[in-house]
């Protein structure tokens, strides 16, 4: 018996997946007041109603009991698409499986599980960072790091791009909501995009990376052509595949 | 004030303990008032390589609650003057240790010896943190193998980030690092990793290289500090150990291949 998988025969194949997503916050639980509100909506911009899924956030209800099944009706009369229900007590959880939605734990719990999706195997511990990080001048966001990043360091740009001028060692995790420069050798995990961005990529002065990832989209050591390891390259997402090029 | 060192590596088994003594020696044999930690409370095995396992009464752990003067805890060296041991507890175990009772125990050794070593236990707990946290510098002993160096890289980052002079945001630690059971013949045959990949993934500076060799598992055995064997590849490399950490300049030895000449290889080439 063979235990070989032939990628022509399989029906599907499992991907981690970060995709923008419109979040719909409810400051009421009013189906109607829903209602009148997203009338007004409709009028102003029709092109954004065109089954755009939505995430309902009920976050900031403080209700044992909404009237899901209402909202979600009053939703789709105006094109939008509930596809889940985020936070809420247990009883909102049942109520939205039983709708056929899903459900996501409240956006504070679930931020350190956003990154173990991304980065399946084995979360690194976030450790407080040593060295020097500064904003880039001129801009109001992202993350200029100088010094090596050791194993077992989690260096983060939540907003825009890091920058390292200096290597990335086995073990470290570099993670950035635009792209991650490293200007030295690339050899831990490189996660780019962290919020969905699309355009974002890797680039660094030497692959030996344990993983890059583009929004979502992950490549392992195992999957990179080792020709290209040593090399200087830059990693982008191009029609949902991660592409790794040289840069000559 | 005395300069605490501190010998790490995070993997076990790499030679600090060996690294810690021959040092320790080596700067007492220069004139140094020294002394050495044992922090590896529980598994004890300093006193063994320093030969002074049968002179122990008090340790550390006694000295931190409370129950022995540091004095009553203190063993002189046999064989140079000027050098100290302070024994771990075999019986207690790392929580033994308090930041405060490690600090004070610093504070009183700081102001009668010129150098203080901390022997760190393996690992990133407790005891290892505790042995770092007060340290001027750093000898990082790493053997030429990936594990090691990723392990070495960890306490690096430890070091910078986890340490008193981190947490006041003073100068950083001094990293240095010590390649210790190199064997340039297996480098060249691609068994071991080489010297220039360790430093390029470490980026820290080179202290010291100790060959693989067969005076250090001899010298453990005897309990002398192989900084004592002064014809031994060993004990020569640690005492240019010494001189480089003392601000000397010292060319680099025993990184290189040499094939034995035909005389010594028929007349034994005398000890290694």
């Amino acid at each position: 018996m063979s235990l070989k998988v032939d990628r022509d025969s399989m029906a599907f194949t499992f991907k981690g997946g970060m995709l923008p997503m419109t979040v719909m916050e409810l400051a009421s639980a009013d189906p109607e007041r829903i209602r009148e509100q997203l009338a007004g909506k409709l009028s102003q911009s029709p092109a954004f109603f065109q089954h755009t899924p939505v995430v309902l956030n009920v976050e900031k209800l403080d209700e044992p009991h909404l009237a899901l099944e209402r909202i979600c009706a009053v939703c789709r009369a105006h094109k939008l698409l509930p596809v889940a229900v985020r936070g809420g007590p247990d009883p909102v959880k049942q109520s939205a499986w039983a709708l056929g939605l899903g459900w996501f734990p409240p956006q504070e719990a679930s931020r350190p599980r956003s990154l173990e999706s991304v980065a399946p195997d084995e979360p690194t511990p976030a450790e407080p960072e040593a060295g020097q990080a500064t904003p880039p001048a001129g801009g109001r966001s992202g993350r200029i790091y100088r010094g090596t990043v050791r194993s077992g360091q989690q260096v983060t740009a939540p907003e825009g791009d890091l920058v390292v001028i200096g290597a990335v060692n086995a073990g470290a995790e570099v993670l950035a909501a635009g792209s991650v420069h490293v200007y030295g050798a690339l050899r831990g995990r490189a996660l780019a995009g962290i919020h969905g961005d699309l355009q974002a990529g890797i680039f660094c002065r030497e692959l030996h990376a344990e993983l890059l990832s583009v929004a979502g989209n992950y490549k392992r050591l195992e999957d990179i052509d080792p020709r290209l390891l040593g090399t200087s390259v830059q990693v982008r997402l191009t029609d949902n595949q991660l592409g790794i090029t040289t840069l000559a | 004030m005395a300069k605490i060192i501190v010998v790490t590596s995070g993997k076990g088994g790499v030679g600090k303990t060996t690294s810690a003594a021959a040092i320790a020696t080596g700067l007492a044999l220069r004139g140094n008032k020294t002394v050495v930690i044992d922090f590896d409370v529980g598994l004890r095995n300093l006193d063994l390589i320093m030969g002074c396992e049968r002179r122990v009464v008090y340790d550390l752990v006694n000295v931190i609650q409370g129950e022995a003067g540091l004095n009553q805890a203190l063993i002189r060296d046999k064989r140079v003057d000027n050098l100290h041991i302070l024994p771990a507890s075999q019986t207690r175990d790392k929580d033994a240790l308090t930041q405060e009772g490690v600090e004070k125990v610093l504070d009183t050794l700081g102001k009668d010896f010129d150098y203080i070593l901390c022997d760190s236990p393996a690992g990133i707990e407790r005891g290892a943190q505790l042995a770092m946290y007060f340290a001027d510098e750093a000898v990082v002993v790493t053997n030429p193998e990936v594990s090691s160096v990723r392990d070495s890289d960890r306490i690096l980052g430890l070091l910078s980030s986890k340490t008193r002079r981190a947490e006041r945001g003073e100068d950083p630690i001094r990293e240095h690092l010590l390649i210790t059971r190199y064997n340039p013949s297996r480098v060249d045959l691609g068994d071991m990793l080489n010297l220039e990949d360790i430093r390029e993934i470490l980026a820290i500076d080179l202290l010291g290289l100790i060959p693989e060799s067969e005076a250090v598992l001899r010298a453990s055995n005897q309990g002398v500090p192989v900084t004592h064997d002064a014809d031994s590849d060993a004990g020569q490399a640690y005492t240019d150990t010494v001189a480089r950490l003392l601000g000397e300049e010292v060319p680099l030895r025993f990184h290189e291949y040499q094939k034995k000449s035909l005389l010594s290889r028929m007349f034994g080439g005398g000890r290694r």
